[in-house]
């Protein structure tokens, strides 16, 4: 296998000090939102004087206190991300210590499992729910989220007593910005044949960046992007594969390392947890709130309808990268993703590329079953 | 050259061996706790039966859910590459394959000789011979005997459970209400087919398709997977073979062609 970057050891020591600055920050009085989404713009967060970082759950053994609340057949995701603030929120210490250091949630209207149990979240710690059209391509509904994000805006300055001003949300931007273009770096790297890092290494970098300060993200993402540039990695003996879909959230890297451990090599992912995140950059030159509106209203979430644009970046990336196989990843209980499937399916199958579904939990229990369907894939497209 | 494969099932072990292109002999037991000294044991018979030495032995490959406990292999293969290479071995026309074992199902497409797309269900009983074992057991007769059972049925038993569980106490409440057992063992078989009937047109498979696995010597399976189909079924000679036959074709290299005379 391909010998083990330096640089991500940066990573791995950078939790202790990320919560250490936030708790630095509380005392100072400046604010930590929790969100759960993309959707979520960290530009306007930033723009307040507030800090943030991302909630979702990828672990299992904060499951078992959500389902005393919610039904069993939701999404592992909204059960371990609510499970972790809930027990947070009632003195337990079953959730990673980021999360009582949060002062308020900020959510989103995407899913209908995530919409109702925002519902019920609230009632643990102060929720706000940024609406999102559903229908995206029309100027209604891009007037109607501009609107959604100025109300937002209103909400970060009520709370933490700063103007949300547009100077300060142009230097957000191009921070964020900032970031995309590293990232968009990091996945270039990526295209080589071989590529020079392994595709678990890359989800358990992506999952830093939600709860990592951008300086401090950025800082370890060009020093990685440095070191690869000048690794000559193993020759790669597995076929090139492309994961799609759901979001693999910090604790959850159960499917990429199975696939790895059969021998494929992963190249890229297409996902909240990979592209979905720096695809597509803000305009810096345009009204910035407008220039937020415009590039968040196009993430492609199978939340949204219709999600065309989706299914041409999944087959562009599959050609970018050269894939000879995608494995299509949902969470259990997904329905929009394990809908969406179908027409990503069709769609790859016209560029006769391959496709393996797989639905699953947070639990190990259908590892072995997943390891046949990926030897028999493996094999299949080898 | 002999090429030995050892498909080692969650229900059952099979053990075969290939001399080229001639199947030598094969055995078939229940998969043991232990499922590598069950599979030596059995590979040990087989060759002392075939009066063969293991030296004369060239590669072992093994397949199946236990497939890498299996240390005196060559190497291991999956069952959808295994079955895809036993089943066109034997019918090399075949373009689909429904392969219901002991703990799971699945549909096989197969396009220019390998595998092109397939489906498994695995997650739960329902779809699998572990259905038929359990629910005949609710009806007091073996699994081999439903089949009989089923094609001297003329009204099906609605039988409307997916879990396993459940579909033994709604047998039971049949029972109660004086359903004969022969509808109850056709009903029980025409969920069965159906579920794996929607595996197959979910997959596109229309004509010439082969079913292996266990459930495929159940004739009253076959009819009705037949008329739901509405095509004639290619059923192996031993249909729990097509996996070990595989992975001994898989051992033998890639240059293993179809007997003439198939």
């Amino acid at each position: 296998m391909l010998s083990t970057l330096q640089s991500l050891d940066i990573f791995k020591d950078s939790y202790e000090l990320r919560i250490a600055e936030l708790k630095e920050e509380r005392e100072k009085g400046i604010k930590v939102v929790g969100t759960f989404c993309l959707y979520v713009p960290d530009e306007i967060i930033f723009a307040a004087g507030a800090d943030r970082i991302v909630l979702c759950g990828g672990r299992t053994d904060t499951i078992p206190v959500a389902e005393q609340s919610l039904p069993r057949n939701i999404c592992p995701l909204i059960k371990s991300s609510f499970g972790a603030v809930v027990d947070a929120c009632c003195g337990g210490n079953l959730a990673c210590s980021h999360v009582p250091l949060v002062d308020v949630v900020v959510a989103e209207a995407t899913c209908d499992g995530k919409k109702k149990m925002y519902e019920i979240l609230h009632d643990y710690i102060p929720t706000y729910v940024l609406d999102l059209p559903q229908k995206p391509g029309s100027h209604e509904a891009l007037n109607y989220f501009l609107s959604e994000l100025r109300k937002f805006g209103k909400f970060m300055e009520d709370l933490t007593g700063n103007v949300v001003s547009n100077n300060a949300l142009r230097r957000e931007i191009r921070s964020a910005n900032e970031t995309k273009r590293l990232l968009h770096r990091l996945f270039e790297l990526r295209r080589r044949d071989p590529p020079p890092i392994r595709g678990s290494e890359v989800l358990r970098v992506m999952q830093k960046q939600f709860f990592l300060s951008p300086d401090q993200f950025r800082q370890g993402i060009s020093q990685l992007c440095d070191e690869m540039e000048h690794t000559t990695p193993d020759a790669r003996t597995g076929p090139r594969i492309m994961i799609s879909g759901c979001p693999m959230a910090a604790g959850n890297t159960k499917v990429p390392d199975i696939i790895e451990q059969k021998g494929g090599v992963i190249v890229v992912e297409e996902s909240c947890t990979g592209t979905r995140s720096f695809w597509d950059l803000v305009d810096e030159d345009k009204d910035p709130w407008k220039a937020l509106a415009e590039r968040y209203l196009e993430i492609p979430c199978a939340c949204m309808t219709p999600n065309d644009q989706r299914v041409a970046r999944i087959v562009d990336l599959a050609k970018q990268y050269n894939v000879q196989g995608v494995v299509y990843y949902t969470l259990q209980f997904c329905h929009a993703y394990n809908i969406e499937r179908l027409r990503v399916q069709r769609a790859l199958k016209k560029e006769k590329i391959p496709l393996l579904a797989i639905e699953s939990d947070y639990g190990d229990s259908d590892m072995e079953q997943i390891g046949i369907r990926v030897d028999a894939f493996l094999e299949m497209i080898a | 050259m002999i090429t030995a494969g050892i498909d080692a099932g969650a229900a059952t072990t099979k053990v075969l061996l290939l001399q080229d292109r001639e199947i030598i002999g094969y055995r078939i037991a229940g998969t043991a706790f232990d499922f590598l000294t069950a599979a030596r044991n059995m590979f040990d018979e087989l060759l002392a039966s075939c009066d063969i030495g293991r030296e004369e032995v060239g590669k072992v490959y093994a397949t199946g859910y236990g497939r890498n406990a299996i240390s005196f292999a060559d190497k291991s293969i999956s069952e959808i590459t295994a079955h895809a290479k036993g089943v066109l071995f034997l019918f090399p026309e075949v373009r689909g394959i429904i392969d219901v074992g002991g703990q799971d199902s699945k549909v096989i497409v197969v396009e220019d000789g390998r595998v092109a797309d397939f489906l498994m269900n695995d997650k739960c009983a329902a779809g699998t011979g572990k259905f038929l074992e359990v629910t005949a057991k609710a009806l007091e007769v073996t699994i081999n005997d439903l089949g009989g059972l089923a094609l001297a049925s003329n009204h099906p038993a609605d039988i409307t459970s997916m879990c396993t569980v459940f579909a033994e106490s709604e047998v039971i409440s049949l029972r109660a209400r004086g359903i004969t057992k022969e509808d109850i063992a056709a009903g029980l078989i025409t969920s069965i087919a159906q579920r794996v009937v929607v595996m197959a047109k979910r997959m596109g498979l229309k004509k010439r398709i082969a079913f292996v696995g266990g459930v495929a010597k159940n004739a009253g399976m076959i009819a009705t997977l037949e008329k739901e189909l509405g095509v004639t079924i290619y059923v192996p000679f031993e249909p729990q073979i097509t996996g070990a036959l595989g992975a001994a074709i898989a051992a033998q290299g890639e240059h293993v062609t179809p007997p003439i005379d198939s």
